[in-house]
């Protein structure tokens, strides 16, 4: 029931004498939560070329705890990681609830897609007689998702696997995949952002996206906008050596051009973030990273240009200052 | 049950990408291929860059082990650049690198490990497991499937004091050369402690009577994947201003006698990896190259193969007694997991409020330099040569690589592939179950196996004691 429709029956009942409201609206209210109850988002989470640092910070998540994840938010149906199920079993399981999902489940990707030597370079499973590459499955699996969304650096821009010289040619999923990919962003991401947009798709449908297809919700301003040490900054009171208290912008801080709302999240239970813990911000969840990153510790403007990088970057990611 | 070839793939709950091609003869293993199916080429993405990135940079190698190789590259830069490390900055390294430790510990026996013995809930993402052989009494069982995402919670609180410390989690910030750059201040060594109270707590009464509950009734695999007493540790836990001491030590273990490595005498083998050297100066990726089966290339001490990991560290240092078969390496893990616990504890009551204890220096007073740890899979080693502060050339070598070696040159297996052959199968719905419990029980990641290049020649004759 949409909140129109809700609001008209609740209009239509308030002046009837018979006092009917309740008595209308209980089992809408009902069918509606039992609706949502049911309504788990089936998900395929495919791993490909990265480090597994997203499943890692995946089951950090807190509030909700993993468990909850799984009992109330979603049904990971195929997951390297997690399943119970392995070798032939695992592959079948995955052919079929592409099928019988088809156009509804939600495909998860974390890494990049290698497509030098048609993808050879990764390979989700074999068959005896073949490779049943990186390449091929999220191709195949994106075109039958309702949403697809890249976790992770490596999966939304190429990130870390696609730094110079790309031996292995890889890239983002947007890359490979001709229809509107949801990056989360981050090496690796925090769990808040990635457990938020499952919320988000969960409840409301498809979040606000940047220009780089990264929910806004957490990826609105940039890190500098919101850095407890920003008056430091403004001062012109930079730090010296890492694990002073000041602007960590002389010690190659990306807060400046690196959208994430990691001064207010933090990490893990928002203990710390790495501005807190007296080093710079490497600019983790832009598409030029780790490229456009390094040298880590030198500041912005003497940093390499990202120009030999491995990845063709569109355009310099995020919001302004 | 007559001649069979199976493929086991995907290898699922580890850490990348794993196939394993199997050859049986009536019910018995005769040979199997481990096949590591992921490569990104990380020594290649180091070239170039500013030597200090490596910290940050080879940390993205493993997500599940991450800080292990910002610490090797953290002394390796130590040496490089000549530091001197304060006491606390060696106890402050040494309790976020245990606790990465216990995360990964944690994971490991609840998430990886233990849906091979106990019967999960039949829902995502525990559907379609396989009940073939799960001993346990109702109750029983249902207590341990209930522990799932309690360890779930512990390992978070593990990352938590890493995070604490560290920044975040994966992938830290704070352990860096010459020190640490966090305060050990008392709120946090308080929350610290807190946090490792927890983590006690639950491995003392979950984890380490689940096991024992485990090994007790599986204890048929103390018999299944065997290996022989080939063993390699390159030490854990450094003190001393040039992490010149060792805490746990190493070794080198074969014919029952314990040696100091000596990094010389380690070699790599690409004969069944899809590399290609011929006519090439240095070793260049060939997913096409015929006979190869993996992207992890064969690594030989002495020209042998050793196994590496927690077992090898317990052994190695005495505190275990048992054998080398799969429940083995299961216990030695968690065994391991209850004394880093206390360490923990007893590391944080020996730390003292101060400054950030961190001193870099800046220039570099060699130009290649070999350092090596255990993580928690087992020896690690990073080697790089520099010009100008830039990379020349950086290599690894994981521990995945130690246990996952394919055949060499002169077909000799490594340890996982030799734990694997000769393991009987009952019954063909038994297949992937038995060689699922030993396969996991290396702990096996992909993600950190599979990317490496040329380490031939950059390895200095060096001693680790
Ligand atoms: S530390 Fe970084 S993000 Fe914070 S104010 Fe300085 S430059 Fe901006």
């Amino acid at each position: 029931m949409q909140k129109e429709e809700f609001s008209q029956i609740c209009r239509e009942l308030s002046s009837g004498s018979n006092h009917a409201l309740s008595g209308a609206i209980l089992p809408v209210v009902e069918e509606h939560l039992a609706f949502h109850n049911k309504k788990k988002l089936p998900v395929i989470w495919l791993e490909t070329n990265d480090s597994g640092d997203n499943n890692i910070a995946f089951m950090n998540t807190t509030y909700p705890y993993l468990g909850r994840v799984f009992t109330e938010m979603i049904d990971l149906l195929y997951s390297n990681t997690f399943m119970a199920a392995q070798g032939r079993g695992a592959l079948s399981i995955l052919e079929q609830v592409s099928e019988t999902y088809k156009g509804k489940f939600t495909l998860i990707v974390e890494g990049a897609i290698p497509k030098k030597d048609n993808g050879l370079y990764n390979a989700i499973a074999r068959t005896e007689t073949r490779f049943i590459t990186a390449l091929e499955a999220v191709t195949r699996l994106g075109e039958m998702a309702e949403y697809v969304v890249a976790i992770g650096t490596c999966a939304s821009f190429g990130g870390p696997t696609a730094a110079r010289p790309n031996l292995t040619g890889s890239a983002g999923v947007r890359d490979v995949l001709d229809r509107e990919v949801i990056n989360v962003s981050g090496c690796p991401v925090n769990p808040d952002w990635f457990v938020g947009t499952l919320a988000h798709l969960l409840m409301y449908g498809r979040p606000d996206l940047d220009k780089l297809g990264r929910p806004t919700l957490f990826y609105g301003f940039t890190v500098h906008r919101h850095c407890q040490r920003r008056s430091y900054f403004d001062n012109k009171d930079f730090a010296k050596k890492l694990g002073d208290i000041e602007c960590m912008f002389s010690l190659g801080c990306m807060g400046p051009r690196t959208s994430a709302d990691c001064p207010y999240r933090q990490w893990i239970n928002h203990v710390s973030w790495p501005v807190k813990a007296n080093t710079p911000c490497i600019g983790c969840t832009n598409e030029d990273f780790p490229d456009g990153s390094s040298p880590f510790f030198t500041p912005m403007p003497k940093k390499s240009t990202g120009k030999e990088s491995g990845k063709n970057t569109s355009s310099q990611g995020g919001a302004k200052l | 049950m007559s001649k069979q070839r199976v493929m086991f793939s995907p290898v699922t709950r580890l850490s990348g990408l794993l196939s394993v091609d199997v050859m049986l003869e009536n019910g018995r293993v005769t040979e199997a291929n481990a096949s590591g199916t992921m490569f990104r080429g990380y020594e290649w993405i180091m070239r170039d860059r500013h030597v200090t990135d490596a910290v940050y940079l080879t940390q993205r190698i493993c997500g599940i082990c991450s800080l292990s190789h910002g610490a090797v590259a953290s002394y390796l830069l130590d040496e490089l650049y000549d530091n001197e490390l304060e006491d606390n900055a060696q106890y402050l390294r040494n309790i976020m690198f245990a606790a990465d430790f216990l995360q990964n510990h944690i994971k490991h026996f609840y998430l990886f490990s233990l849906p091979d013995f106990i019967k999960m809930p039949e829902r995502p993402p525990f559907h379609g497991q396989n009940p073939a052989d799960t001993r346990l009494n109702p109750e029983d069982n249902q207590r341990l499937a209930g522990h799932y995402f309690e360890a779930v919670k512990a390992a978070q609180e593990s990352h938590q004091i890493l995070a604490l410390f560290g920044g975040k989690a994966p992938h830290q910030h704070s352990f860096v050369h010459g020190g640490v750059t966090v305060a050990p201040t008392a709120d946090k060594i308080e929350q610290a402690l807190a946090l490792i109270g927890n983590i006690s707590e639950f491995v003392k009464s979950r984890m380490v009577p689940d096991t024992e509950l485990i090994t007790r009734v599986y204890s048929d695999y103390f018999r299944i994947g065997i290996t022989p007493w080939q063993f390699l540790s390159f030490g854990l836990f450094r003190f001393g201003a040039k992490n010149e001491m060792f805490l746990w030590r190493s070794g080198v273990l074969a014919d029952g006698q314990l040696y100091p490595p000596q990094l010389a005498l380690i070699s790599e083998d690409i004969t069944s990896s899809w590399f290609d050297k011929t006519g090439a100066e240095e070793i260049k990726p060939d997913p096409f190259k015929p006979g190869a089966y993996t992207w992890v290339k064969s690594v030989r001490y002495a020209g042998r193969y050793f196994q590496v990991g927690p077992l090898a560290r317990m052994i190695i240092n005495g505190f275990y007694k048992g054998g080398t078969a799969t429940m083995d390496r299961i216990y030695a893990r968690t065994l391991e997991t209850l004394l880093l616990t206390e360490l923990v504890q007893e590391w944080l009551k020996d730390l003292k409020p101060s400054h950030p204890p961190v001193n870099q220096k800046s220039t570099p007073v060699k130009k290649e330099v070999t350092a090596v740890t255990d993580a928690m899979r087992g020896a690690l080693l990073h080697t790089a040569l520099i010009e100008d502060e830039k990379v020349v050339k950086y290599n690894i070598i994981t521990p995945t690589v130690w246990n996952f070696s394919p055949k060499d040159g002169h077909g000799g297996r490594g340890p996982l592939e030799n734990a694997l052959v000769g393991t009987e199968i009952p019954g063909q719905d038994m297949l992937f179950t038995i060689l699922g419990r030993t396969i996991r029980s290396f702990d096996p990641c992909i993600s950190c196996a599979t990317h490496l290049l040329d380490c031939k020649g950059s390895v200095k004759a060096k001693v680790v004691y």
